[in-house]
This record gives structure tokens, sequence and C-alpha cells, in this order.
């Protein structure tokens, strides 16, 4: 399985986008919350979206690594079908191993951290490389420091998450998704619980980590942010992508009105 | 008593530092509340100590006494063994309970239901008399040949009866502990763990247990002083070498149950003053990382490279610092 994808790495690499999603609608009982959201980020890309919310942005990043399931369309990262195979055109549900082997792939951040509490930072770190990629504990603790070294907590490593403010446990979030080398990395409004004075050395981390072409999707609030580091900016507003296209452009001159209407309020 | 004494004591600080040395509310109530209480116990203490019914010798005759002592060692046996028995089953029965396999959600909703719905008694006395219903045990192909039999009366002794029935009807009780201290936990911490690529076991075992333990413990360690207690009703069984049954039996025989009953409540008394020790120290372990913890200086600057050596003051009296 490993194998196959790795092959299936190098040829497509640069020719077809990294992610693909196509169609995709979900359904909370009879809520309609994504209404048909086509979009495509390409190897190394940045991809921000913004939106109002309940527009269904965050549903849309829960979706691509299987933390909610679609109920149409397709999700494809790597040209592997996220949470199905597909048989003469019919879908088949993963089995729960395979599920988590495709989440392996995909890391994500999420807006409350979710760090481990009963874990210090550096067990955090290491937790899925030796349980989930049976690595020895000392060659992860060993890539775990090198990690926490990057996102500016090197010397944080010992401590409890309770321990660290808003900003360091994000931070550490961070470092716990790259220690599976993800080769998509999902950011779920970052910033939005942190303090204002603690946005920065997280919104750091993360231009560092795009420029060091890690591919990446971004639901976020911080337009400034979408203008200096994203490749593409995608507006979506009620379920359905608005406008999508350079977020310099976008920022600067919106051609749809919900566009303009959010960007004034948030700008 | 320290409390009601307890005055504010300021020491002046550096830098002439003038501190604020207010005047502490009086509580005269208070005084007059601890003085009822403490006549109170002098005139309980009093009357045991003087009257000659309590048998305070035969207390001190039978305190020690060899029979005594072995029921202490029964009766912590069958109340350790048994809460053993019924925490394996109650973890197993709360993942079950949470289970994408309905299958096992139903087993797991039974069990419970069959274990906590009938009198603990009721179910020692089955144990008791299984040899009657079964006498032989035996392994062998369904409506097929026998392999292999033994007698039920050697497989399920009274000891053995003792703690199946206490274990079994006990982990019914826990299982909704257990499950409740699996809901406790945050579904972010699921998300997250789910998101590595952690299969759910995984994630169960390693990220939701340990966490949902901080909320498990005090309601189990109730349990486990509950069980001390429940194993004298193992007389159904009938198992007669705990404590209680060896007590009512001296008592019988030397025709003064008080000081008998003392000697028994006395025992029973040190063996929860040692499991609430024992409560403590566990406690203090699933705690590590959420109580207990110092907030350590958040901006990360020079003040952290010195608190890197140290992440949790000992002096606090927290464990588990950091390892290297």
């Amino acid at each position: 399985m490993t194998d196959t994808a790795s092959i299936k790495k190098q040829e497509s690499t640069r020719t077809k986008p990294l992610v693909e999603i196509q169609g995709v609608h979900k359904l909370f009982g009879s809520h309609h919350v994504l209404k048909g959201i086509d979009m495509t980020v390409k190897q190394g890309e940045v991809s921000v979206i913004i939106g109002p919310s309940g527009s269904g942005k965050s549903t849309l990043l829960r979706c691509i690594n299987l933390l909610e399931t679609i109920s149409a369309g397709r999700i494809y990262v790597h040209d592997d079908l996220i949470g199905y195979r597909e048989v003469n055109g019919k879908l088949h549900d993963l089995t729960t191993k395979q599920i988590a082997a495709q989440r392996r792939e995909i890391g994500m951040v999420f807006q409350r951290f979710n760090l481990f509490p009963h874990k210090t930072a550096l067990q955090n770190v290491i937790e899925a490389p030796t349980q989930v990629k049976r690595q020895s504990k000392a060659a992860a603790k060993l890539k775990a420091t090198e990690l926490l070294e990057m996102v500016g907590l090197g010397d944080r490593a010992d401590f409890y998450p309770s321990q660290l403010s808003g900003g360091q446990q994000q931070r550490v979030a961070i470092a716990r998704a790259l220690a599976m080398e993800p080769e998509l990395m999902l950011f779920d409004e970052p910033t939005s619980a942190l303090d204002p004075e603690l946005v920065g050395d997280v919104l750091e981390v993360m231009k560092d980590l795009a420029k060091s072409g890690m591919t990446m999707i971004v639901v976020t609030h911080e337009i400034g942010f979408a203008r200096e580091v994203g490749d593409t900016l995608t507006f979506m507003d009620a379920g359905v992508v608005v406008e999508s296209g350079n977020p310099r452009e976008i920022i600067a001159n919106p051609q749809h009105h919900r566009t303009q209407e959010f960007l004034s309020r948030v700008l | 008593m320290s409390r009601l004494l307890s005055r504010r004591t300021a020491h002046s600080g550096g830098a002439g530092l003038e501190l604020i040395d207010a005047v502490p509310v009086r509580h005269p109530w208070r005084w007059v509340g601890a003085v009822v209480i403490l006549l109170i116990l002098v005139l309980v203490v009093q009357s045991m100590t003087t009257n000659p019914k309590f048998y305070w010798g035969t207390f001190r005759t039978y305190l020690f006494d060899v029979l005594v002592i072995q029921g202490v060692g029964w009766t912590l046996i069958l109340t350790v063994t048994s809460m053993i028995i019924a925490i394996v089953l109650a973890i197993l029965l709360a993942f079950m309970r949470q289970s994408d396999n309905p299958l096992f959600r139903y087993v797991s909703w039974v069990w419970v239901w069959f274990f906590r719905g009938t009198p603990v008694y009721t179910q020692l006395l089955f144990w008791g008399s299984v040899g009657a219903l079964y006498p032989k045990i035996i392994v062998g192909v369904p409506f097929g040949p026998e392999l292999f039999s033994w007698d039920t009366a050697t497989v399920i002794n009274a000891t053995v009866a003792a703690i199946v029935g206490l274990g079994l009807n006990e982990s019914a009780y826990l299982a909704e502990i257990f499950r409740a201290g699996l809901k406790s936990v945050d579904n972010g911490q699921m998300e997250a763990a789910e998101a590595l690529g952690m299969r759910r076991s995984k994630v169960m075992w390693r990220i939701i247990l340990p966490q949902a333990m901080r909320v498990i413990i005090p309601p189990t360690g109730n349990e486990t002083i509950g069980m001390l207690k429940t194993t004298s009703l193992v007389l159904a069984v009938p198992f007669t070498l705990d404590l209680t049954f060896v007590t009512n039996a001296l008592a019988s025989r030397t025709f003064l149950p008080i000081p008998l009953l003392m000697v028994a409540a006395f025992w029973y008394l040190v063996i929860t003053s040692v499991l609430m020790v024992g409560q403590y120290y566990i406690e203090r372990h699933y705690g590590k990382g959420v109580d207990n913890v110092t907030k350590a200086p958040v901006q990360a600057t020079a003040a952290a490279a010195a608190a890197h050596a140290k992440p949790v003051d000992p002096a606090d009296g927290t464990t588990e610092g950091g390892r290297p």
C-alpha cells in the first residue's frame, strides 16, 4: 500500500493537483452545509479559505481528513479517493485501518489546539510517530526536538500544555502534526482562539512552513496572512465558493458584492 | 483547629515595601461551635471508657487474634481480587459501549442491566450453588464428544465463587463509572488523535482513558471502600473466613458481641484508611499535566532557559517532571 503510494507520488508530482475537491456536498440532517464545492490545490501551494462563520469552510476542511463524511462528490488527495474505494462506479466504505492510513498523510491543526493535556510537549509530538509509524523512541525524540526548535519551543519540550500559553500550545500542535511528515497540512482557524499578541508567533511558523514548500489549506480570518503568504484565496459563503483566485487581487479588488461586504467588515 | 487559629502573618518585604497587615474578621461563633463539638467528643469518649459493657479487655484480647488477622487478610484478598476483575471488565464494557459495533454495544448494555439489576446477595448464592446446577464442567465439541472435564466443586470452590460473584456484580457499576469518565474527555482529543492516523482502539487506550482516569478514580475509590464492606456478604456462598464472619463467630462463642463488633470496625477503618492513602497517590499520578502543575512563566524568553531544567517545582509536592 505504501509502496504504490510512493510510486504514485513520484509520477504525479506537479502534473496533477495534490488535492482535488469535486462537487462536494455535505448535509447535516436537512441542513445543507456545503452545496457543490469544487477546488484544487497544487503541490506546494498555500490555499487560504475565508468567509463568514457558518459558511462551511471548517466543514470542508474536516471533510478532507474524514472528520466529517461527505454526502456527495469526491475528494482526492494524491489521486487517492478519500474515505472510499470505487469499484465499478460503486463506492465502498474504507475500513478504519485504511482511513487511519489516509489520515497519516494529512496533518491537521485545530482552532482549540487539542494537545494531549496528560503529555508533555515532547510526548505530544512523539506520540503518533512512535505509536503509529512504530519509530523508535530515540529517533522520534530526535526529530521531535528538531521540530520543537523549528517552532521556537526547543526549551519547552518538558512542559505540559497547561504550562504553555495558547500561542505556544498551537505551535506544539503544529510540530505534532509535522512529526508524521504529512504531504498536506490543514489549518482550521489556527489563530482564532489566541490572544492578539500571540497570533504573530503562530503565523510566523506557518509562513516558514509555507516557504519550505509544504502544501497547506488554511481556514482563517487573518486577511494579512492570506495576502502575504497565500497562493490562492477562496471566499466561501453559505456553502458555496463565491470567489476564488489570486489573494492580492481579490483583497484589493473583490468582484462579488458578498466578498466586498465581507472584506469591508474584516479589514 | 489550625484553621480556627489561622492568622495572616505578614513579613515585611524588601525594598521598603509596606505590606498590608489588616485586622482579620473575628469569628466568635466558630469558637462556640468548637467548644460544643469538643464537649460532645469528651462525653462520648468518657462514656465509652467507663461503660464496662464495652469489655475493652476482650477487645484487646481479640484485636490481634490469629483468626481475626487471617480474616483481615481474606477480606483484603476478596476486595482486591474482585476489584481487579471488576476494573478489567469495566474497561472492556465501557469501550464496548462506545464501539461502532452494535453487537458490542448491546452485549455491554445487557451485562450492566443484568448484574446491576439483581442483588449481589442473590448472585453470591447462585455462584455458591453452581456446583449443584452443573456438577461437572466439560469442554468438548458442541453436541459432540467431550474432551476434558472437571468437578465444578474443585474449580469453583468457595473462594472463587465469592471473588467471581463480587467481581461480576461490581463490574456493572464500575462500567457506568468508566463510561462517564470516557464521556468527560473533550471530543477534540479523539479528533486530534484520529487526525494523526491513530486507530480508535489506540486512541481510547493511550489518549482518552488516561485522561478519563482523573474522573474515574474518585468514584472507583468509593466503590473499592464499598466493596470492602460488601465482602461481608460472602457468607451467602458460603465463604467463612472473612473478617465479619470470623468476628461474628467469635462473638457467638464468647457471648460478647459488642467488643468483637468493635474489633471488626477497627480493622475495616484501618483498611479504609490505607486504601484512601493509595487513592491519593493514584489520583496524583493521573492528574499530571492538569492538577497541581505550577504555572510556568508564559512568555518564552530568557526565563524559559532557567525554568527548563525543572519544569515542575518539586517543592510544590507535584510529581512527574519532565523526562528528557
